[in-house]
């Protein structure tokens, strides 16, 4: 108990009740700090393939010679059928598929987002491991069209040239799909969703058919893109693109056996977030690190992969970039030798970290690594959570409190005799006093802001396409309103009181706090980059009225330019305030991206409501009450009393 | 009717091999479509009941002779197999898929129930360890978990004395079973010419586990015919799916290689057809194989060892077009086709040969290859992803004009916990898609749920398909989780569940469709993964459990401290119910014991009335967190 006595002395001393600012800052500024730090040496590691069965790069590749003549010949023939109608087109894949010797389905989808009907049909052959017992699968997927809307003539040329070479080994533990699907995002989406469900229900957004032919649990995906025309391009390197949906990774290791296959065996150099030109500095790892956790945080898809990660099938893109000596030839053996490797998996993919920051296509931060930084600036906010609900639970004493100004700054504290038994004591008088807290107006103003929060979302999820700008405007307007309109109503209406301020803002941050450091589980990068954004949050006290005290630091100045410095002060305060507001930072992402407004949202809904990315979810439903409730501090003038 | 039916199918079997010498053999090659051959091998070795009893063995193995005995085995039928039945290109399954298993290892046999249950059980573990030890498979670890009793199933295919009373059925599966050479080798030792000579000579590890599908066979049963004395007969199949292209690659160079570019065949009328570019042709037309191309060895000299086998080795199931040769010691004779049958062509292997060998050339068949369809299709699937739920997705498909009927047997392992209210089976007509799906009621259901840790999950459905239509069966099952210790090494695999077995019942005779079949037939899905949750057994995941309880228990005490607000004992107000708790127990004991002690009221009045209290005293706890330690002391610190 002695620790507990002694932390209980410790709690009504005046440093600890003046520390939780400084403390927060300094959470933040370490947090901020942490992520610069994470590209030395010291602090990131070498990658390594961590599951011994894998052995990349161990086997002989014979996937060459003639195969290319075959290759050059799909390639014309996938040209040709580009040629051709939708449903001509799915007709020629099939039998190109079928003539291959797999077996082949068809399942077509509908998607309905923000009010436009997304159609298409995937096209998939089934080749049997030949002395597989059905129980395990994995996916070589070539995309239609690839995440940038062209063609993928040579990935699905290759692609159908290692099915057909495939086809004849009889050494596959597990059946292969060839999977190609008409975009990129749509129909892998429908097509993974569909193969792990008996009938996909039909809702008013998404109208997927069932499978008719499944294979066994799906091990791993690797999609290949390559959209080169019918008379080919070489390239320089592969870009590795691993980002899932909502941020979720696939295992390191099926990572690390691409890099270690494609650039040890191959001897073809791997990017990572289309960094052609990484010179391993300081640097470029901070780049990388940053694009990968911007790209994270967006959590939307990156390419055909990402929709098969949240179903816990490792999947990564293999793009083709840069132009240099590499040809499809090497391409396909490293596809080859990858699929060898996926093909000696005895385990579902475990071993390595499932949790990880690159920074170079060799080197990562692992979770333990990383993780402080966004739970430091999650705990920011509980700090001042906490401090908030401390302060609320003291009231300054009548005599104590100070109007009009700190006159003298030597002020004695007043003294009272204390007397427990026979032992007489001078102590210093209590400055506060216990006060009971009233809780009902903060929490419903909490949870009305909340609750509020599901119109922006709704709005900017479901509404049509053309009106998504629009809905943003009326959004950025309304927020930006808000805080100060809700803040006079309290104050005038509801007589809210300085404590119940203090409350309010404690719940929210509180909230805030738990909110982000939960998704920094989950994904690491949003929940830092919304606890930076947030950050200034826990800094918001109410602005002083204009018959409030100024520090005395300002001394003789302060006093006579009050006026002046009060209104500097709150308008510095609006400007900081309103700047970090989501709606805000949204615009100012398209004007920083330079992409249109309305493209960035018709991502979002996408994402919202086809692949279930919650990004959208994390700003309005869980930073923007938080705005709203800072604002409303921030604008009520400190409340009664 | 059905019963009689049954009683009568060994019969038919019987008549086929009919005047039966005590060892016979034969070899049944038929090419499939794509490229693939099917070859099924059959042992038949029998010896009198009389003999068997007396241990006296001459064909009959000895070494499974004595195992039967032991263990009162009165019908025995154990399966290994492996790959896939292609039933959408290959027609139906060889034997009715009457001699075929479920991946892995699949036994079933029917016990002497004498002595009660503990007994057969105890005779059911003999049986399977002593088969373990013979055929070098993990049968030892068929245990109760493992062992169903399916009632609808099977029938006993032998003539049992007392009409098939007195004895019990038990099934056992082991679909993570791999079946392998050390399996091939105990199963041939058991032959009279043990691989040595005869078509047995063809059975090669490499070849026969290179093939896209698999099953060996031990059926071990009494036959009787009239005025004879009662027999036991083991019949030993191997039925094999070849690759003809893979299995006539030259056993020093197994590697598909690519072909050197003047060797490929290309389609020539494609518009970007050049020397460089080449879209494959194609294949059309028989390929060309011969046995000892594609079993890397033609049949050494022949297995005549018993009297009065006059039967022929070898038929071959081709079209009357198609040549074949015959290559027997030297001379060389065209296989013409053979008395009834226009497809099936005969040879009996010639005692003084010491090599045979048939080549059939590549040749193009205008005549389609009669194939038969299967009575179903059936395909199994587990839905759901995640680490808590699953569901079970099974689908059969009616191809034919007529209703069937059928069992469908699934033996659950007891971590996969089926809800059977969710259970539900729904046809519809395949012609048209817009029908709506109708629920199908199952004539009869045997279900025993599975117990934790001791017996698994058996679910039998006598269901009937209507014709020319789909039926889905689906459920929803939990996945349990398993003690560390019970999590094999490749915990992270998932755990394999056993194939469904689904018996077509034969159609009423009263029927009037034309090609119907009078036996039934049994067919099997494919095995199941079933991903179970599984910890991490890997060291930061201990860290990260331990990390996080320390900073729970620290961080927890501390926020307690610092929020809550303690007040004296003297100034907590007591509770009405409490007080009226108190007052009644002071009552009781005044009464009841006279005790003139002191009354304890702050202990009885916080326990009856609810009121927080600490260790030295009451400390009412307002507007704090009431969880963490709230041992702090009642003292008022100031």
């Amino acid at each position: 108990m002695a620790l507990s006595a002694r932390l209980l002395t410790l709690r009504n001393s005046p440093v600890l009740l003046k520390l939780p600012p400084y403390l927060s800052a300094l959470c933040i500024v370490i947090g901020i700090a942490w992520l610069f730090i994470l590209p030395l040496n010291e602090y990131s590691r070498q990658t390594y393939v961590s599951e011994n069965a894998i052995l990349p790069g161990q086997v002989h590749t014979y996937f060459g010679g003639s195969e290319h003549n075959v290759f050059r010949a799909y390639r014309q023939e996938v040209y040709q059928i580009s040629q051709v109608s939708e449903t001509d087109r799915l007709a020629a894949l099939e039998n190109v598929l079928r003539e291959i010797g797999l077996k082949v389905a068809a399942q077509p989808y509908r998607f309905t987002v923000a009010g436009e009907d997304v159609e298409g049909a995937n096209v998939y052959g089934l080749l049997r491991g030949p002395r597989a017992d059905a129980t395990e699968a994995m996916v070589l997927m070539a995309a239609w069209r690839n995440f940038e809307g062209e063609i993928n003539y040579s990935g699905l040329a290759l692609a159908l040239t290692l099915a057909r070479y495939f086809k004849r080994w009889s050494i596959w533990s597990k059946d292969i799909i060839l999977l190609i699907p008409a975009d990129s995002t749509y129909g892998p989406e429908a097509w993974v969703s569909a193969y792990h469900s008996t009938a996909p229900d039909i809702t008013a957004t998404r109208n997927v058919s069932s499978l008719p032919i499944k294979a066994g649990a799906l091990q791993a995906a690797v999609a290949l893109d390559y959209p080169v025309g019918p008379w080919g391009h070489r390239f320089d390197k592969l870009d590795i693109l691993y980002d899932g949906i909502n941020g979720a990774l696939p295992n390191l290791d099926l990572l690390n056996t691409a890099v270690a296959v494609a650039s040890g065996q191959m001897g073809i150099g791997c990017s990572i977030h289309s960094m052609l030109s990484h010179s391993d500095s300081y640097r470029d790892r901070l780049t990388t690190l940053a694009k990968g956790v911007v790209t994270q945080s967006a959590g939307q898809a990156t390419g055909p992969h990402s929709a098969f990660v949240p179903y816990h099938v490792d999947a990564i893109t293999l793009k083709t970039v840069g132009d240099a000596w590499h040809d499809e030839m090497s391409l396909g053996r490293t596809t080859e030798s990858l699929f060898r490797s996926i093909n000696n998996l005895l385990e579902h993919l475990h071993q390595s970290f499932f949790f990880y920051i690159l920074l170079n296509a060799n080197r990562f931060a692992s979770i333990g690594n990383y993780l402080p930084a966004a739970m430091l600036l999650a705990g920011s906010f509980t700090v001042t959570a906490l401090a908030l609900w401390v302060q609320s639970g003291q009231v300054a004493v009548q005599s104590a409190t100070k109007i009009g100004g700190t006159e003298t700054r030597d002020v004695q504290p007043e003294l009272e005799v204390a007397k427990i038994g026979d032992a007489v004591a001078l102590v210093p008088a209590a400055t506060t006093k216990p006060a009971e807290r009233e809780m009902l107006l903060p929490a419903a103003v909490v949870l009305a802001v909340h609750l509020a929060s599901f119109l922006p979302l709704y709005s900017l999820n479901s509404l049509h396409r053309q009106y998504l700008p629009t809905a943003l405007q009326a959004t950025t307007a309304t927020s930006l309103l808000l805080p100060a309109l809700t803040s006079t109503a309290l104050t005038r209406r509801f007589k809210i009181s300085k404590q119940q301020i203090q409350i309010m803002q404690s719940f929210s941050l509180l909230l805030l706090g738990t909110s982000l450091a939960r998704l920094a589980t989950l994904n690491f990068s949003l929940a830092f980059v919304v606890g930076v954004l947030a950050s200034p949050l826990s800094f918001v006290r109410p602005l002083p009225g204009p018959t409030a005290a100024l520090p005395t630091v300002l001394g003789k100045v302060g006093r006579e330019y009050r006026y002046g410095l009060q209104v500097t002060i709150g308008l510095a305060a609006t400007v900081l305030y309103t700047a970090t507001s989501p709606p805000v930072v949204l615009y100012a992402l398209c004007w920083y991206f330079s992409q249109d407004v309305g493209g960035l949202l018709l991502e979002m809904a996408k994402g919202w409501s086809v692949q279930g990315v919650y990004t959208s979810f994390v700003i309005w439903a869980v930073w923007w009450p938080a705005w709203v409730v800072g604002g409303i501090a921030l604008f009520s003038g400190g409340g009664q009393r | 009717m059905k019963l009689a039916q049954l009683l009568a199918l060994p019969a038919t079997l019987i008549s086929a091999v009919l005047a039966i010498p005590e060892y016979s053999e034969h070899l049944h090659l038929r090419p499939l479509p794509n490229g693939y051959l099917y070859a099924g091998f059959n042992f038949t070795a029998s010896t009198s009941l009389s003999a068997y009893e007396s241990q006296h063995f001459r064909y009959f193995p000895r070494s499974l002779g004595q195992i039967l005995k032991h263990s009162g085995t009165r019908e025995l039928h154990l399966r290994f197999a492996l790959g896939r039945w292609d039933d959408e290109s290959w027609g139906s399954r060889p034997r009715d898929g009457k001699r075929e298993g479920g991946t892995g290892v699949e036994i079933w046999a029917w016990l002497d129930s004498g002595g009660g249950k503990p007994a057969v059980e105890e005779r059911w573990s003999s049986l399977v360890n002593s088969l373990s030890g013979l055929f070098c498979a993990s049968l030892n670890f068929i245990d109760g978990t493992k062992t169903t009793r399916p009632v609808l199933s099977f029938e006993p295919e032998g003539m049992h004395r007392g009409g098939g009373g007195g004895m019990e059925l038990l099934h056992g599966t082991l679909p993570h079973e791999v079946v392998c050479t050390e399996n091939l080798t105990p199963f041939l030792k058991l032959l009279p010419c043990k691989g040595k000579a005869g078509i047995s000579s063809l059975l090669d590890g490499h070849k026969v586990f290179d093939a896209n599908w698999q099953t060996m066979s031990i059926d071990v049963r009494p036959v009787c015919h009239v005025g004879e004395e009662c027999r036991l007969e083991i019949q030993q199949t191997v039925d094999i799916v070849l690759d003809i292209e893979r299995s006539m690659r030259p056993r020093n160079d197994p590697i598909p290689r690519p072909r050197p570019v003047e060797e490929l065949e290309c389609d020539e009328s494609k518009s970007y057809h050049a020397s460089d570019t080449c879209y494959p042709r194609r294949k059309e037309g028989e390929m060309a194989w011969s046995l000892s191309k594609i079993f890397g060895t033609p049949v050494r000299g022949s297995c005549h060892v018993a009297d009065g086998d006059e039967s022929h080795d070898i038929s071959l199931e081709v079209s009357r077009d198609r040549a074949v040769e015959v290559l027997q010691g030297g001379s060389n004779e065209t296989l013409v086709s053979h008395g009834q049958s226009q497809h099936v062509r005969a040879i009996r292997l010639s005692d003084t040969a010491k090599h045979t060998d048939i080549s059939l050339p590549q040749q193009i068949i205008q005549e389609a290859p009669h194939q038969e369809q299967p009575p179903l299709y059936a395909s199994r699937q587990i839905t759901g992803f995640g680490q808590e739920r699953g569901g079970m997705h099974t689908v059969l498909h009616n191809p034919h004009t007529y209703p069937q009927r059928i069992v469908y047997l699934e033996s659950l392992p007891w971590f996969l916990r089926p809800y059977m209210h969710t259970l539900k089976v729904l046809s519809h007509p395949t012609t048209s898609h817009n029908q709506p799906a109708t629920p199908v009621k199952p004539d009869k259901m045997f279900y025993t749920p599975a117990l934790d840790r001791e017996r698994g999950t058996h679910l039998e459905l006598l269901l009937t398909i209507p014709a020319q239509s789909t039926v889905e069966l689906t459920y929803d099952f939990d996945k349990a989780i398993l003690r560390y210790t019970e999590y094999p090494p490749d915990a992270n695999r998932g755990f394999d569940v056993a194939p469904a077995i689904i018996r077509v019942l034969p159609p009423n005779s009263n029927s009037t469709a034309g090609n119907e079949k009078t036996q039934d037939s049994y067919l099997r899905t494919t095995s199941l993964l079933l991903p179970l949750p599984t910890p991490d057994f890997s060291m930061p995941y201990n860290v990260i459990i331990l990390t996080s309880t320390v900073i729970a228990l620290g961080f927890g005490s501390i926020f307690n401290l610092l929020v809550r607000r303690f007040v004296l004992a003297e100034e907590v107000p007591r509770s009405a119910v409490a007080v009226r708790v108190a007052w009644v127990v002071g009552k009781v004991r005044g009464v009841v014991g006279g005790l003139k002690g002191r009354m304890r009221v702050g202990g009885e009045g916080g326990g009856g009335g609810g009121t927080v209290v600490g260790f030295g005293g009451a400390a009412d706890v307002r507007g704090g967190m009431n969880g963490g330690s709230g041992g702090a002391e009642g003292r008022k610190e100031r």
